[in-house]
């Protein structure tokens, strides 16, 4: 079972190994890329980063993602955080990282990841995933191709209906 | 009537055969019991005392006879053949099985009809004025913006997951008929003083274990700019809504902890960095449109020679046009409201032969439009006069001709203990009991506009917190006892129904609502209705006729 | 006395426990006066996760001879509604099912308390 599944940007889903080591606030930082919360990344990201390191931050649902506004450049990942699959705020803090804050990086789904609300993530700019529920790429992929049209916009830029009646 | 393109059609598909997936796995244990709940209330299947339960979503309350013949076959096919109209213009079957529901749902698809979103933490079933497209009244149709927000808001990625459900209501006349006070967002259609449509937007009404009513924290929103706003707000309440206690969850909490104004402000700030690019075009919107124009009404005179015979003829008739019938915008027609408080009976349950009768008359005589009330009854909108008659006679032979809309019979009841898993108490045999003992006609029209609403639980879904006359049921050391509210009303005049005193138990509650009709009879002035004359004379002399002596 | 109940997995049927397997009428329910069999059988039914859904105990009340459920609540889901006597398990028939249509001083059961305590 992978512990990350990306989505490549010609739509594929593929398990890809993780550069990535996600450290707590209280633990020591080991060599290499790393992806820490948000207080610590306040506290130590400059320092950080002038190592020559990947940086990611986790945000987490009661954080306001606005808060990374004039980092996200020098940010190779943003993680937002479901605590339970049931807390959809991480829906949002990933909309805003893509359409309002232009984030272009990697925004990877952490936590209660389920393959049941992949097209809901993937429609939210999310292209990375660390699945909670042993779910591998293929079932990823057959998830995000149920749907042949939406409804809305949606922070992926995915034609809508109204778009493809051909109205604006 | 919106009719669903190509597109509308295969995303019906698409989530039929995603549902028809979930469940498989969930039957073969690949989903836990966990996992799969918000996945099947999403398409409104609830696991209920005897059985599943399914909501089907009526938009707006609107349906043709197709939709209601399937309606009828779904419930002969996988229920007892019947089925129980709702207080949100939904359609309830009772008995129903998991394993079925797939096979359902594409039912329900080859008729453009579907469960999406009509429970969990998601954006509900828009509902609107029954009476759309018919009454003089409206400024504009509320089911041309209805059917936008359906659409907008089905299978939303970023506002799935709210921290509650989250119900909208759109009134577009000065009369509500959709309780729009008491709703998440309640619209209410406007016209500006140079012809601009907008709309009042208000938020955080709500009812449950604590009622609010709505606020308004925008008094003009242009109609162009509708969707930027909603998004504004969902995501707004998506980021600040608690989701740390359940009973706290309710956008309507979190605007009366932010204070309106400042929720307002939130909301303004957020519609700021939104812009004109969440807007709906101007082009889908008079798509929209355009399937709600009118069709071909006959002129005719205002006056009909055949109904005026016809109610001359036959009294029961005159009586049925006097309670039932409603003013239609054009002459010669009229609004047919159905009564589905037969008395006696289960207070917006419906048999699968009943929904058949309808269905053709809707057809026959109705230019095919046929919807629901939030007081759980049915309307058929547009009927000329002429025709009246037959209407009656055909509704009289199904049972479907109880001549009491909006009287003390015409009883708001959810199904209560007897189906529901939340219920505290039963509802529906407090319905029938008064409903018995107010069966005399005469005595009801002589009584008037009285809304009686039973909730079987805190939930309030029979909306007792806005009935003229609420009746709660409380669970009283494992008894059923019944708390009664006066003065309640999901109006244009919305207010919040007050506590009259300790519960009552099930014998007590019929006599009580006798003795507060008495107190009206005997108080009121001129033309009040029960509820002007309460809002008047206070509460004392409506107390002490209850809880005097023990009857 | 208790009793063990839940819903059925695919068509939402109310069943009893009756020896490691469910049975539909509560007259076939197996009844526990011993708590610790009662909590076992719990357990066990809680492991049927592809067969039934949260089954919970019920505290049982005497009816003439026989047992019945204490609460309305669990009344109800034995018998069926009672807005039409045509439907649920009432339609059967028998002492058992008179009993608890018979039976009086409903109060909570426990078994349902702590399952809105649980979620």
């Amino acid at each position: 079972m992978p512990k990350l599944i990306k989505r490549l940007a010609d739509g594929q889903f593929v398990a890809e190994a993780d550069p990535f080591t996600a450290v707590s606030d209280e633990a020591e930082l080991p060599p290499g890329d790393v992806i820490i919360s948000l207080t610590r990344f306040q506290a130590e990201g400059d320092r950080l980063l002038s190592e020559g390191r990947a940086v990611g931050v986790r945000i987490e649902p009661a954080e306001q993602v606005e808060a990374l506004a004039y980092d996200l450049p020098r940010l190779a990942l943003v993680a937002v955080a479901f605590p339970t699959y049931r807390d959809g705020r991480a829906y949002t803090s990933a909309t805003l990282l893509r359409e309002r804050l232009g984030f272009t990086g990697e925004v990877r789904a952490v936590g209660d990841v389920l393959r049941e609300q992949a097209g809901f993530m993937v429609r939210c700019g999310i292209d990375a995933f660390e699945p909670n529920d042993g779910s591998d790429p293929d079932q990823w992929a057959h998830a995000v191709g149920r749907h042949r049209h939406v409804y809305q916009r949606a922070a992926d830029g995915r034609v809508t209906a109204f778009q493809e009646r051909g109205e604006g | 009537m919106y009719l669903y393109d190509a597109i509308d059609k295969d995303i019906l598909a698409d989530r039929t055969q995603e549902f028809r997936e979930q469940v498989a796995r969930r039957l073969a244990g690949e989903i836990t019991e966990d996992q799969f709940k918000p996945i099947r209330l999403m398409n409104g299947l609830y696991l209920q005392l005897h059985a599943y339960m399914l909501r089907v979503a009526i938009p707006y309350g609107s349906m043709d006879s197709r939709q209601l013949r399937m309606l009828a076959q779904i419930g002969r096919k996988y229920d007892k053949a019947y089925g129980h109209f709702t207080t949100r213009t939904n359609l309830q079957f009772h008995w129903i099985s998991l394993k079925d529901t797939p096979d359902i749902l594409a039912d329900l698809a080859s008729v453009d009809m579907h469960a999406i979103q009509t429970s969990g933490n998601c954006i509900r079933n828009v509902t609107a004025d029954p009476y759309a497209g018919a009454t003089a009244e409206e400024i504009d149709d509320p089911r041309v913006w209805s059917e936008a927000i359906r659409q907008w808001s089905s299978l939303h990625p970023e506002f799935s997951f709210l921290p509650r459900k989250f119900k909208i209501a759109i009134t577009a006349a000065p009369k509500d008929r959709t309780a729009a006070k008491v709703h998440d967002i309640g619209l209410v259609v406007r016209r500006a003083r140079d012809g601009t449509l907008g709309f009042e937007v208000m938020v955080g009404g709500g009812l449950g274990a604590s009622p609010y009513i709505g606020q308004t924290i925008k008094e003009f929103l242009p109609a162009s700019r509708l969707f930027s706003y909603l998004d504004a707000i969902l995501r707004v309440y998506n980021r600040l809504g608690r989701r740390d206690n359940r009973t706290k969850a309710r956008i309507k909490i979190l605007v009366s902890s932010l204070g309106a104004e400042e929720f307002g402000r939130q909301v303004e700030a957020e519609w700021e960095q939104v812009g004109p690019a969440g807007d709906l075009p101007d082009t889908e919107l008079a798509r929209i449109r355009g399937a709600f124009a009118a069709h071909p009404f006959e002129t005719l005179p205002t006056q009909s020679e055949a109904f005026e015979r016809a109610k001359a003829a036959d009294a029961a008739f005159a009586r049925f046009a006097r309670n039932n019938l409603k003013p239609h915008k054009k002459p010669g027609y009229t609004i047919v409201e159905i009564s589905l408080k037969a008395i006696g009976e289960t207070p917006g349950d419906m048999t699968s032969d009943q929904m058949d009768v309808v269905a053709d008359l809707g057809a026959r005589y109705g230019s095919d439009d046929i919807r629901a009330t939030h007081e759980q009854n049915l309307v058929l909108p547009h009927v000329k006069l002429d025709d009246a008659h037959a209407v009656y006679q055909a509704l009289a032979a199904a049972g479907l001709a109880t001549p009491n809309i909006n009287l003390i019979s015409d009883i708001i009841a959810c199904p209560g203990l007897d189906y529901c898993a939340l219920a505290n108490a039963r509802a529906i045999p407090v319905a029938q009991d008064i409903a018995r003992r107010f069966a005399d006609q005469d005595r009801a029209e002589l009584i008037g506009e009285l809304k009686i609403k039973i909730s079987g639980c805190i939930n309030a879904c029979g909306h007792h917190h806005v009935g003229h006359i609420g009746i709660l049921g409380v669970d009283k050391k494992g008894e059923e006892f019944y708390q009664l509210t006066l003065g309640g009303s999901g109006a244009e005049d919305a207010s919040v129904g007050k506590v009259l005193g300790p519960a009552l138990s099930a014998d007590r509650v019929a006599g009580a609502i006798d003795a507060l009709v008495d107190v009206y009879l005997r108080e009121r002035q001129g033309e009040e209705r029960f509820l002007d004359t309460y809002r008047r004379t206070g509460v004392t002399p409506f107390k002490e006729a209850v809880y005097a002596e023990a009857h | 006395m208790k009793a063990l109940t839940g819903n059925r997995l695919d068509d939402g049927e109310v069943v009893f426990w009756a020896a490691g397997g469910w049975v539909l009428q509560f007259q076939d329910a197996e009844l526990f006066s011993d708590p610790d069999l009662a909590a076992a059988a719990e357990g066990e039914a809680k492991g049927q996760t592809k067969v039934v859904v949260d089954p919970y105990l019920i505290d049982l009340i005497e009816s003439g001879e026989h047992w019945a459920p204490l609460s309305y609540r669990e009344r109800l889901r034995a018998l069926g509604p009672t807005n039409h006597l045509g439907h649920g398990k009432q339609v059967e028939g028998g002492a058992v099912l008179e009993a608890i249509a018979a039976a009086s001083g409903a109060a909570r059961s426990t078994g349902r308390v702590n399952l809105i305590k649980r979620k």
